[in-house]
Formats: C-alpha cells, structure tokens, sequence
C-alpha cells in the first residue's frame, strides 16, 4: 500500500474524518469565539484607558488593564491553558469542560493583544469626532460605542484580520489540555499506523485554506467598511 | 487672583436671576503652564449675537469651548440658563468665604489690630486680601463647605443634559465619518430619546430642505465640499432645538467661494432671532449681524462694544493695533 492508500484507508474506512470533522469544528469554534471574547475585552480596556478625565475608579480599572494585558502578553498561551485547566480550576474545586476553557483562554489572551490594537485605532480617531458627539449631549461611553469605535474597527480591520490568523493557527496547542482540534486528529490518524508523511502535509493544507479564507473575509470587510470613505 | 473688572460686571449677590443664558465669571483656564485665560466675565443674554474678535492664541477659542465645557476652567463658574457647570468657584462668593477659617482669623486679627474699624469694612478689607492673594486653602472648615455644598446641590446641572441646549459648529465641521448626513443629523436626538427616528428624519429632512441639500441627505460626509459639510453640521445642531448656538471659527477651514453660504445660513439663523456666539475672523459679519462685539486678547476681554462703536472708535491700543491689520 502506498502512503496515500494508507492515508485513505483510515481516513475513511476507519472513520478518521469524523475526528477531522470534530476537530475542524473545535478549532474554528475556539478561534472565533475567542476573538470575540478578546474585542470585548480589549474594547473595555482600551476605552478605560483613553479616558481624558480619569476618577479614582476609572484610575484602578486602567491600572487593571494595565495588568492583565502583562501578564497574558508575558506567558505563552500554551502555559496559561496548563496553568488555567490543571491549576487555577482544580484549586477553586471547578470542573469546566476543556473546550470551554481553551476557548475562555484564548479570549482572554487574545483580549490583551486586542487591547493595544484598539487603543491604536481609537487614538487614529480625530479628537472632533468625539468632540462633535459630547458637544451634542451624548455621554461619552455613548459616543465612543456610535462614533468613535465603529471608526476604530475599520482602521483596524486589517490588523484584527492578523490577530485572528494568529489565534487561528495558536489553537493548535489545545490539545495540550486535552481538547480534540484539527491537529490532535490528524495526529491520531498517522500514530494510528505510523504513517506521518501524508496527515500532516494535509493538515497544513487545512491551515492554510482557514487561513486563506479568512484573508478573503477580511479584504471583503475593509472594501464594505470602505464605503464611507469614497469619493 | 480676582481682577478688579469682573466685580464691575458680576453681581455677587444675584448669581442666580435668569435674565442671561450664559455666564462667565472669573474664567482662567491654564494649559500646563501656558495661562490661556486671566479672568474672563462676561454674560450673554437671550436674542444675543455675540462675536469674539481677536489675534490667534489670545484665547477666542478657548473661551467658547469653555462655555460647553468641552475645555474645563481651572479657576472660575460658568452658569447657563441658571444652572452652574463647573465646580463652585469659592473666591467669587463672599457667603463662601465667610464661613472659611481663614477668613475668620483674618478678620479676628484685623479687629484687634484696628477696633476703630467697622465690620462692614473689615469683612471688605479682609475679602479682598483673601481675593488678592489666593488664601483659600483646601479645607477651610465644616462650614465653609457646607457652603459650598449647598451652592453645588441646588445649581449643579449634568453637562450632557446642558449641552442638549447648546449647539456648537466646529472649524472643521466634525462630522461623523461613519454615518450618513441623515443618520449625523438624527443619532443625537434619537439616542438621547428625545425624538422617535420618524420624528427624527422628518425634521432631519425639513432642515435639510431649508438649506439646500435634501438630495445629500443618504450619502457620506466625505463626498460633500467643506460649504456643505459645514451647512450639514449646523442643521445637526439645530436638530437639537439649542438655545444657544456656538461656532468655533466656521469658515476658517473653507474655500473663500464657500464661506459665503455659510454665512448666509448663519444670518438668516441670527435673523430667525437664535442667540449665537461667534468666534471669527469674518469682519463683515461681525459689522452686520453682531450686537456686541469682545476684543479677547492675551486671556482678556480688552475690550467690549457694540459693533458701530467698536469699529469707528476702538479705545485699546492692541485692538487699535489688530483693526488697522485686519481692516
């Protein structure tokens, strides 16, 4: 049999592609949620940061942020999954399912990378916009979710596209803490008969193609975002 | 730290009639170091066309942003409509500092000194000192702020509730770039719940009608000329029915064969009877449509007058100086 015959055999006639499946789901499920999670959280924390008149309590919000975006932009992702699925949870007496954990520590890193790039798109903001808006009455967290942060996105689009491909491909370690993405199925099918060649350039193609896709999704994104700037 | 001149203009002791709509009294605002305004007090009443002339960096635009707060003062209160925005300012309440420490001491030491002295005139040499020589410390005792409370809880107003009332138009017009000129004109009203989005675009499209530019009313700022912009952004203040309108050097930042509409609008608006303060450097306009004209020069009003006067005989020699640039 030759390496691809192999490859078939397993990938179909022992039902190897359902784990594909599976795991295609989870890596998808975790890159997206994730990036969702990590725009909310960077969002607050960016805004928090920008605050023009800061109080006592917007004062210790930003000091968090401040915080947080250290130590989750100083720890490699694969340490927090340890550190959060056989460390932190355990000691609390918790019992979370490991995808929904890969999932909530990818948001939250990423949160702290999205953070930096949101408070870049918020300053490239002309200070008038928001002038314009607090001069009309609205309060400032108002103005920043109608006017300011739309604006920023845009600016940013190209930049969230890049940080999405890289949590993309990050997910990859997930199985660390036992979760079944693309990769740990792949891995299962060529330790399954010692036949790595075939699996993993697969694999890779299956990257690439995310990657590929989401690239297509991002340049669609910036030309309708564009609209407003056309002459 | 209080400058003669404002006790001329200010009446401590009615801060609250209702006969002005804006009220400045003793306005300093600092940059860091840089001191932009060295007390300023004036008050602009209802049906007013106020326009504020003078050299670039003497402080104009400081002054207007001040009035919506969009610059807070570090010394001095603005009021409008009764109600006061900023901080107490304690130095421009005698109640106020009559009830501090220092002024109790002061005045304690000063009627040893000197038993000839009648109350009346101690508590006058003594509130001056106070004034002259910034002797107000932060805690003055229980009563003194007490004082200050009872000011602050029964004027204070929110300022995003106060600048529902006063529209501002920019020099560079500040539209938002991400919404269309109908969704610009209708997000305020309709965000802060004061007009349904029907009510909203129907008089979104009304004022548009008025200026010319219904057809513009779907598309992007960015296609418009800086003529239109600015139009568009005048009718989005109007769209909040203010009291006040505001402009920050309107047609600073246009083409000269633009400014003209712009001005038009602005006239046919002060025509319509709306109280407006204008920072410009528009001298027609101001000849024609102002009905008080401030010379505002080194953090001063240096001068105050209306518009014929002003003109023909400017009494200050800066702004002697800056009409025979100008004119």
């Amino acid at each position: 049999m030759t390496n691809i015959e192999i490859f078939k055999e397993s990938f179909i006639k022992y039902e190897g592609y359902k784990d594909v499946l599976e795991g295609l789901k989870a890596t998808i499920i975790i890159a997206v949620l994730g990036l969702f999670i990590g725009i909310i959280i960077g969002t607050i924390i960016a805004t928090v940061k920008i605050i023009p008149k800061k109080n006592g309590i917007t004062n210790v919000l930003s000091k968090i942020g401040d915080f947080y975006v250290w130590i989750f932009r100083g720890t490699p992702i694969v340490v927090q999954l340890l550190l959060f699925y056989y460390v932190f949870l355990p000691l609390m007496h918790v019992r979370i399912p490991s995808m929904i954990v890969a999932t909530c520590v990818f948001g939250l890193n990423s949160g702290a990378y999205v953070s930096e790039i949101m408070r870049s798109g918020i300053q490239s903001v002309d200070i008038g916009q928001l002038e314009g808006s607090r001069a009309l009455g609205l309060p400032f967290t108002k103005s920043m979710i109608k006017v300011i942060i739309p604006q920023a996105i845009k600016n940013i689009i190209p930049t969230l596209g890049n940080e999405f491909i890289t949590l993309l491909k990050d997910t990859s370690v997930v199985s660390f803490i036992a979760v079944m993405d693309i990769t740990k199925a792949f891995q299962s099918i060529a330790g399954g008969n010692y036949e790595y060649i075939v699996p993993y350039c697969v694999l890779a193609l299956f990257y690439l193609t995310l990657v590929s896709l989401v690239t297509l999704l991002v340049k669609l994104a910036e030309r309708r975002l564009k609209q407003s700037d056309r002459k | 730290m209080i400058e003669n001149s404002i006790e001329k203009t200010i009446d401590f002791n009615q801060p609250f009639n209702n006969d002005y709509l804006i009220k400045i009294s003793g306005l300093y605002k600092n940059f860091g170091k840089v001191k932009v305004l060295k007390g300023v007090s004036t008050q602009i009443k209802k049906g007013e066309k106020v326009v504020i002339l003078g050299p670039s960096g003497g402080g104009k635009s400081t002054i207007l942003r001040c009035m919506n707060l969009l610059e807070t003062p570090t010394y001095g209160e603005i009021w409008f409509e009764g109600k006061l925005l900023t901080p107490v300012d304690p130095y421009l309440h005698k109640e106020i500092i009559r009830n501090a420490k220092t002024y109790k001491k002061l005045f304690s030491e000063i009627k040893s000194f000197n038993p000839a002295l009648s109350d009346d005139e101690a508590d006058e040499t003594v509130i001056k000192e106070i004034k002259d020589k910034d002797l107000l410390k932060k805690y003055e005792g229980k009563e003194y702020k007490a004082e200050m409370k009872k000011l602050y809880k029964e004027f204070f107003q929110d300022i995003n509730l106060t600048r529902q009332k006063i529209g501002m138009v920019f020099q560079h017009f500040n539209l938002f770039n991400n919404l269309t000129v109908l969704g610009n004109m209708t997000l305020a009203p309709v965000q802060l719940k004061l007009k349904t989005k029907e009510e909203a675009e129907k008089k979104a499209m009304e004022l548009l009608k008025k200026v010319n530019l219904e057809d513009k009313a779907n598309v992007y700022p960015s296609t418009l000329s800086g003529g239109q912009k600015q139009r568009i952004a005048i009718v989005r203040s109007l769209m909040m029915e203010p009291d006040v309108m505001l402009f920050d050097e309107p047609t600073s930042a246009l083409d000269p064969e633009m400014v003209g509409e712009v001005l038009e609008l602005m006239k046919s608006l002060a025509n319509e009877g709306m109280t407006m303060v204008v920072v410009t450097h528009e001298m027609g306009f101001a000849k024609e449509v102002a009905s008080r004209v401030l010379f505002i020069d080194e953090g001063i009003i240096k001068e105050e007058n209306n518009p014929k006067e002003f003109f023909s005989k400017p009494k200050d020699p800066r702004l002697k100086e800056f009409l025979s640039k100008v004119l």
